[in-house]
């Protein structure tokens, strides 16, 4: 019993991880109806920006500041007037492939100019675990878990309990409204932008020491963050919480339980059974189609 | 009501509205040919017409929905001609839609707030102001004023079809605009509460002062709210006046009923 309580708490730490990448899927299509193929190299993007400060003899924590900001430059801004804004306009079709292209671009370009090794990347949690009833708990699981439930709160409360916030999901919801009531749409889908660049950060951050600094690690966490917006709802960003979370712990459990081979498959497999069970997500809402 | 709105500037007081010969063709279509006519300040005046007269088309090519193909439309002595809604709804001017425009996620008080929100204090200032940003209580009375009490705190997606029409009517009058665009407010409303939203609209003009311009096929509705009429057809206005007057025509009833 023991054994299944720890790998659910590892799982849900590591969805954890998943889910503040899906959310930054969510808020983007409710915003600016982007879906970035490219989220996953958002990424491994900041992680080789935090190392390259570290190797420059940055510490961690100004490491990690330094990269929020050029990621909000880069990632947020850049990315929306370079690539959303001149694409959207054609459709959700010629963005995504628009996408796809950044995440190849961006794997080349660190590869070719940095390394194709994986380099290690220094946790912000101390080594070790406690035990508490019997079951052993990672410090950095319980740290990712109460790092990312902060975030989470903090994300949530700026959008229900603030005027932008608000703002931000009238234009999620009626943009032409929005607008009419003066809201600046553009500006509230850039917070959308910056805010998903610094949740690419953070994300970066819980999981390079894990993943390693590597110029494909971007895949797999770009990966199962879709999948995990998909299954708990895209329009949802509550959805992509559980998405993340359920990925993560059945992940875990399948790996202990039934074999290490069959864990990357777990998201996909769960993918699956939802979008063919529940198309719309587990918390996702059906949404109506003006024809 | 206490004035929440946009800043009316210098113009305060001479709100006024000149459309001078607008016009939208699509390509041999011509949607609006040619279209004037003015708004006084506090004025109220209604656009008839029957379908596909280009009414909505004329509200949008006013409203910078669209871009007009010619011609140019002046308000308090401003050209507005091709400004977008922000821009307009930073002058006051503000506008219904034919269909429904709610914020369908959030409670019915939070959908008046937001229509007045960005009104109120600075950019930086907005980013981490409290939620009500001192509009609740303008809020409360508007709700109060659209008998919306019993639904206040419920999501507005969840209320029923002519409940939601009335929130959305607040809430282009939540920001106090000089000018208010409403496009066929009766539709979908309940028959018993066309009478009722007249009297709100009247109550909204005395009480705030804006000028109204009100599309609409109720034509009791209409001729009982607005002391001044125009009616159009294939983009050109065909008659405009009295109430009274407008519907005597007897091009408009051919129009309207054919030959």
């Amino acid at each position: 019993m023991n054994e299944l309580i720890q790998l659910i708490v590892s799982g849900t730490a590591t969805g954890a991880i998943y889910a503040l990448a899906a959310l930054g899927f969510t808020l983007l299509w409710q915003a600016s109806g982007t879906i970035n193929f490219a989220q996953g190299d958002f990424v491994m993007l900041p992680a080789f920006t935090m190392l390259f400060c570290m190797i420059a003899g940055a510490p961690l924590w100004l490491a990690f500041l330094a990269t929020c900001v050029a990621a909000m430059l880069v990632l947020g801004v850049g990315f929306k007037k370079v690539i959303v804004d001149p694409l959207i306009r054609h459709g959700v079709i010629p963005l995504v492939i628009a996408t796809l292209g950044v995440s190849m671009a961006l794997k080349t370009i660190v590869r070719a100019g940095y390394s194709a090794e994986a380099h290690q990347f220094p946790a912000i949690f101390p080594a070790g675990q406690f035990t508490i009833a019997g079951v052993n708990v990672s410090w950095a699981d319980l740290g990712t878990l109460v790092l990312a439930a902060v975030i989470v709160i903090a994300l949530q409360t700026f959008v229900t309990r603030t005027l932008t916030g608000r703002a931000m999901q009238a234009v999620a919801q009626n943009t032409d409204a929005a607008r009419v009531l003066g809201i600046d749409a553009k500006r509230m889908v850039l917070y959308t932008f910056l805010i998903n660049a610094i949740l690419a950060v953070v994300t970066a951050l819980l999981i390079t020491p894990t993943y390693l600094a590597k110029f494909d690690m971007g895949d797999s966490i770009g990966l199962k963050a879709f999948f995990a917006a998909i299954i708990g709802g895209f329009n949802q960003t509550r959805g992509a919480l559980l998405g993340g979370v359920l990925i993560g712990v059945l992940e875990n459990l399948v790996g202990f339980y039934w074999s290490p081979a069959y864990k990357e498959g777990v998201a996909l497999m769960l993918f699956l059974v939802v979008i063919l069970w529940r198309p719309e997500g587990l918390l996702g809402k059906v949404e109506e189609r003006k024809v | 009501m206490s004035a929440a709105g946009p800043s009316h500037g210098d113009n305060a007081g001479k709100a006024f509205l000149e459309v001078r010969e607008v016009r939208k063709h699509y390509g041999a279509i011509k949607a609006v040919d040619g279209v004037s006519f003015k708004v006084g300040p506090g004025e109220i005046v209604g656009v008839i017409g029957p379908n596909g007269s280009g009414k909505t088309t004329l509200f949008n090519s006013i409203l910078g929905q669209i871009r007009p193909t010619s011609g140019s439309v002046e308000f308090c002595g401003e050209d507005i001609t091709a400004m977008s809604p922000l821009e307009l709804s930073r002058r006051g001017v503000g506008r219904t839609f034919q269909t429904l425009q709610v914020f369908g996620q959030l409670p019915v008080r939070d959908n008046l707030i937001v229509a007045a929100q960005e009104f109120q204090g600075s950019l930086p200032g907005r980013l981490f102001a409290a939620p009500d940003a001192g509009l609740g209580e303008r809020a409360d009375r508007m709700i109060e004023l659209f008998r919306l009490k019993h639904v206040a705190q419920l999501p507005a997606g969840r209320l029923s079809y002519g409940q939601q029409k009335l929130i959305d009517i607040a809430m282009a009058f939540m920001p106090n605009p000089r000018l208010v665009l409403l496009d066929e407010p009766c539709a979908g409303v309940n028959p018993s509460l066309v009478d009722q939203l007249r009297e709100l609209l009247v109550e909204l003009n005395r009480s705030q002062g804006g000028s109204f311009v009100v599309i609409e096929h109720n034509m009791d509705f209409i001729m009982k709210l607005c002391p001044h009429v125009i009616c159009m057809v294939e983009g050109k206005v065909l008659s405009e006046g009295k109430p009274a007057d407008v519907q005597a025509n007897p091009a408009v009833l051919e129009a309207y009923l054919g030959n």
